[in-house]
């Protein structure tokens, strides 16, 4: 398994650093699918050497990370050559990798020790108790998933601060599975200050840190909250000091939640602000932003409350379909935490379809922005079309795999076959 | 939600029912899309065509165009047949430039060179000379073209002077007039297409073929942006009737509406014209006799759509966002009604006045769509139901072979066992996949060919190609199987359906992106290649399967088809004189795609090679990869 491990690490590297050096990084870096406005190498660049120059970005529209990423960046662009700042993203990449594996290794073994604990509760089925072995093939399926996804490869070439953001995000999910409070917030934070909406994490978080002491739930709840509050308010204290005004604020949360860029990108926020009376866009960034942001958190958690990191995954794949300017890089982090969850494939059912309309549509959005953009013989419908199925295939997927869950619950119990007076049951979602 | 159902239950009937009958249905699908297709050009299925785009106002134009002013039609066309019998294969650019200047126009002239690039330094270079009347009434935001391409006596192709006198007539013309909002391009180019492409290349400051091929170079005046192109090929002073062609490279269509307009301008000065040379309307015909017609209309369209070259200069603007059609005027021969130059020029003031009208550029009305007749046409909508069938039924397959084998893979054998079977196969197939989509890709046209070339410099260019890719194809044709009996032996697995699904999804997903581009090269790979692919089963495919396959590859499908059209062309040759013929044309078909490739981006042959032949490939190892016996004594 280490062979294969390392194998698969070394194809991951080889090929991020041969496309990264190849023409083909340009192209790719400037497809409208892997950067945004919010994470775009280039905005980066922009707003760095404005930075450099005493001239405030925030003031134009044209950089949205946040002022302590700009230091950072800008010391990474002023030490290292642009050889070495690309190094750095696969290094990054490669580093997320790694947690994730650890993460996947630990949740599989603490799933086990659960499952030797309870298993007097279970029907006798041995089919559906999962086998030792997951705990080494599971986090091997979850590195070699991010490493070799096109997805999280063309995030990387492209250099997007995805790329960042992924791995802050990893190392907030180990530390969800590890009950590590302090770097859990931190991480959290450090992931959320720039994007929004991965806030919603806190939930999971607080769930997993109170885990440990069973007495005072409440209590350790409201510690999560109140270090990842604190945290926050120092780090954005910490970029008020950096730009000595607030305006940053208004750059970056404002223009991710008010979509002020109507961009085509995979998400669904463009068509419909474009298409839409302008004196009904209040009330639809509203709906939108809720849809996006809070109104999954409290009932998956409710749902899921045993269960933390697959709360986590779902919170972040709903986040990726709904969120003002997401991109592949999104999609391509929660794709490689679905083998975490192997146990419940054996209960999903659209995994075939699922697959095909991904592909369909990842190899369909050039084809058709080639229709709309050069050709023009097509238009924004095509293209919206792509994302549309896009998005569907997403929720499809996360339905699929959240169902999954309460189907291995519902059969761990009762047991596989289920009669009802004398004739086959059927569970059916309403 | 139904669709959610969980699998201790099994599948729902409707998808056992079609998981047990997916065979039928395919074949049943792929018959249902064939009579479809061949229904779209029957009258309920197309609608009459109309104007989307009103600001073109065709209805208020009267053509003025007359031989009153300046020197007459006679004097221009008598002048440039002295000019042109002075120069018998070259391309008289002193007088050409003196004439646009003498029209007053502003005058320019533009040279480009070709680097052959099948061959070391060869190098072609040519010049166009075009002039722009400036609009008197914009300040050089719009432009509309005005091209002929110019044939020296000595081509193949017949004459354009006609068309070229008309085009100094209409010049001067137009000189006179004051209501130009839109800068006119009078364009004439050498060397066929590639004088227009290198005038495109050059005006839009870009590259689209191989870069170094042609040198495109510099041009000193521009007007606007092109709204829309009109080119045209007359060959006589006496029209029997003008043709409008529309089909442009890799099959990108002109907007519906430019082409109505060309019609209906027509119609009014009642020139005679003529789709693919067939009359439009069905007065004087049956019912029967007017769908075949339109069928055969609709057909001849298709097979020229699809092989992705255009069937005029026109064709290249498209890709540039440009509207254009080619008008080709034949030649009356023999005696009865024809029309004269002057009602062409008149149709063709008509189209500049029209065009000079429009606000915006086109947008309205169809960019895809398919014509059966002049004045009738089938949407996007219906047509595409059409390839949706096909290409259905390779996901129907996939689909329905994927449940069978989870389903089995469910009820035997415990999961932990499955993993590791899983685990083995999924290099191996991805070694296939990868293998064979490596093989596609340093088979590019802009790869293989050069190295051929090199390799075998002593015979002809033609003959070099195809010996290289006849050599790669018969080798992979034998050796696979080869290895596959010989070396996989380790690897057998009761059965590959990871392989086969993958690559009816990669069939299935290429055909789509392909139509969607060219939606006639797309139906018609199609309906060779989805058979064969239907029937394939993911182990123990009989003999008849394997010769289907053998039948399409994409080399032998070249060769049928220059069987096909070498017949119909010298229907009595005898057999060996015929087959070298059929080899020579299919070789020089090899040399025409990469150096149009290579040129003008045309990515007919990149199709074959990176999505056909891997697929082809990775269908052919499927077939003879080992498979498990003990599971095939289990299953009989």
């Amino acid at each position: 398994m280490e062979k294969l491990l390392f194998f698969v690490y070394s194809i991951g590297i080889l090929i991020r650093i041969y496309l990264s050096f190849s023409d083909f990084s340009t192209s790719i870096a400037d497809r409208v699918e892997v950067s945004t406005p919010l994470n775009s190498w280039k905005r980066v660049i922009e707003g760095v050497s404005l930075y450099n120059e005493n001239i405030n970005p925030y003031d134009g529209d044209l950089f949205h990370e946040t002022p302590l990423a700009l230091v950072f960046f800008s010391h990474l662009t002023s030490t290292l050559s642009d050889f070495y700042v690309s190094l750095v993203f696969i290094a990054c990449d490669l580093i997320t990798a790694f947690v994730l594996y650890y993460t996947s290794k630990i949740y599989t073994e603490n799933l086990l020790k659960q499952q030797t604990k309870t298993k007097h509760v279970y029907n006798k089925k041995s089919k559906l108790l999962i086998p030792d072995d997951f705990s080494v093939i599971n986090p091997f399926y979850v590195c070699s998933v991010y490493m070799l996804n096109p997805y999280t490869v063309f995030s990387c070439i492209a250099r997007t601060t995805t790329v960042f953001n992924n791995l802050f995000l990893a190392l907030c999910l180990y530390s969800m599975v590890k009950r590590h409070r302090l770097l859990g917030c931190l991480s959290l934070v450090l992931a959320s200050l720039p994007t929004f909406y991965t806030f919603g994490l806190l939930a999971p978080l607080m769930i997993s840190c109170a885990s440990n002491d069973s007495k005072n739930k409440t209590g350790s709840f409201i510690i999560t909250f109140l270090t990842c509050g604190t945290i926050s308010c120092s780090l954005l204290y910490l970029c008020y000091t950096i730009m000595n005004e607030w305006t940053f604020l208004d750059s970056v949360y404002g223009f991710i939640l008010n979509v002020r860029d109507l961009k085509p990108n995979i998400g669904l926020f463009w068509y419909f602000f474009t298409e839409m009376f302008e004196h009904f866009r209040a009330l639809f960034v509203c709906a939108f932003q809720l849809n996006a942001s809070v109104l999954y958190v409290i009932p998956l958690s409710i749902r899921l409350r045993h269960d933390p990191l697959l709360l986590a995954t779902s919170l972040l794949s709903l986040t990726a379909v709904f969120k003002s300017y997401p991109s592949i890089g999104d999609v391509g982090f929660y794709l490689s935490l679905l083998p975490i969850h192997r146990h419940l494939f054996y209960f999903m059912q659209q995994a075939f379809i699922v697959s095909c309309f991904f592909v369909g549509c990842t190899v369909f959005a050039p084809t058709v922005w080639h229709l709309w953009i050069y050709s023009r013989s097509a238009n924004a419908n095509f293209y919206f079309g792509v994302t549309l199925a896009f998005a569907t295939t997403q929720i499809f997927l996360i339905t699929d795999l959240l169902f999954a869950y309460i189907k291995r619950e519902f059969a761990l119990k009762h047991g596989m076959k289920r009669m009802i007076n004398g004739k086959k049951a059927r569970l059916m979602l309403d | 939600m139904g669709l959610l159902t969980d699998p201790s239950v099994g599948h729902s009937a409707l998808t056992s029912i079609f998981v047990r009958h997916h065979n039928r249905f395919c074949l049943l699908m792929y018959a249902i899309s064939v009579v479809l297709f061949c229904m779209l050009a029957h009258y309920s299925l197309s609608s009459q065509t109309y104007f989307s785009e009103n600001a073109l106002l065709p209805g208020l134009v009267k053509g003025q165009l007359n031989d009153n002013t300046g020197s007459s039609y006679r004097d221009h066309f008598r002048e440039l047949n002295a000019e042109a019998q002075h120069y018998e294969t070259e391309t008289p650019h002193a007088y050409l430039i003196s004439k646009f200047k003498n029209l007053r126009l502003e005058t320019y002239s533009h040279n480009f060179t070709l680097n052959y690039p099948l061959k070391k330094n060869t190098k072609y270079t040519g010049r166009n000379v075009y002039g722009i009347l400036r609009a008197p009434r914009s300040a050089s935001i719009e432009s509309i073209v005005l091209s002929v391409p110019y044939r020296a006596p000595s081509s193949v192709f017949p004459s354009t002077l006609p068309g070229l006198a008309v085009l100094f007539q209409i010049a001067q013309f137009f000189r006179q007039q004051i209501y130009w909002a839109k800068d006119i391009i009078f364009l004439v180019t050498e060397h066929e297409q590639l004088g227009m492409q290198a005038w495109l290349e050059a005006y839009h400051g870009t590259s689209c073929g191989s870069p170094g091929v042609l040198n495109s170079g510099k041009l000193s005046g521009r007007a606007g942006a092109i709204q829309a192109a009109i080119n045209l090929e007359i060959h006589s002073d006496k029209i029997d009737h003008i043709d409008i062609k529309l089909s442009g490279l890799n099959g990108q269509l002109p907007n519906l509406d430019l082409v109505n307009l060309a019609h209906r301008l027509c119609n009014k000065e009642s020139v005679r014209h003529t789709f693919n040379n067939v009359d439009g309307g069905a007065i004087g015909r049956s019912k029967l006799n007017s769908y075949y017609t339109n069928l055969s209309t609709m057909m001849s369209m298709v097979m020229t759509q699809a092989t992705g070259v255009p069937d005029g200069n026109h064709g290249l603007f498209h890709r540039f966002g440009i509207e254009a059609i080619t008008l080709e005027g034949y030649e009356k021969e023999g005696r009865g009604i024809y029309s004269s130059v002057f009602q062409v020029g008149r149709v063709i003031e008509g189209m500049f006045r029209s065009l000079n009208n429009l606000l915006e550029r086109f947008h309205q009305s169809f960019f895809f769509y398919l014509l059966p007749s002049t004045d009738r046409y089938v949407s996007i909508g219906l047509y595409m139901p059409c390839l949706v069938l096909l290409v259905g039924s390779l996901f129907l397959k996939a689909f329905s072979t994927w449940i069978k084998h989870s389903s089995e893979h469910k009820s035997g054998g415990s999961s932990a066992k499955a993993t590791i079977h899983e685990h083995s196969n999924v290099g191996m197939v991805s070694v296939i996949i990868l293998g064979s989509h490596v093989v596609g890709l340093m088979l590019l046209p802009n790869l293989a060919p050069a190295y051929f070339t090199h390799f075998w410099n002593h015979i002809p260019t033609h003959r070099a190609l195809l010996l290289g890719y006849g050599s790669v194809s018969i080798t992979m044709v034998f050796f696979l199987p080869i290895i596959m009996k010989k070396c996989l032996n380790s690897f057998k697995s009761s059965n590959w359906v990871l392989l086969h699904v993958i690559c009816l999804l990669e069939l299935g997903i290429g055909l789509l992106c392909v139509s969607m581009h060219n939606f006639s090269l797309g139906y018609l790979t199609a309906l060779v290649y989805v058979l064969p692919a239907v029937c394939t089963k993911s182990s123990h495919n009989n003999l008849i399967v394997k010769l289907l396959w053998l039948l399409v590859h994409p080399v032998c499908s070249l060769f049928w088809i220059t069987a096909y059209i070498t017949y119909t062309a010298y229907p009595e040759l005898p057999i060996v004189d015929f087959l070298t013929k059929v080899l020579e044309a299919s070789g020089q078909w090899m040399v025409l795609s990469t150096v149009d490739n290579m040129i003008y981006g045309n990515w007919a042959f990149s199709v074959g090679v990176l999505l056909l032949l891997p697929v082809w490939t990775s269908f052919w190892c499927l077939m003879f990869l080992p498979t498990n016996v003990s599971q095939k004594l289990k299953t009989k």
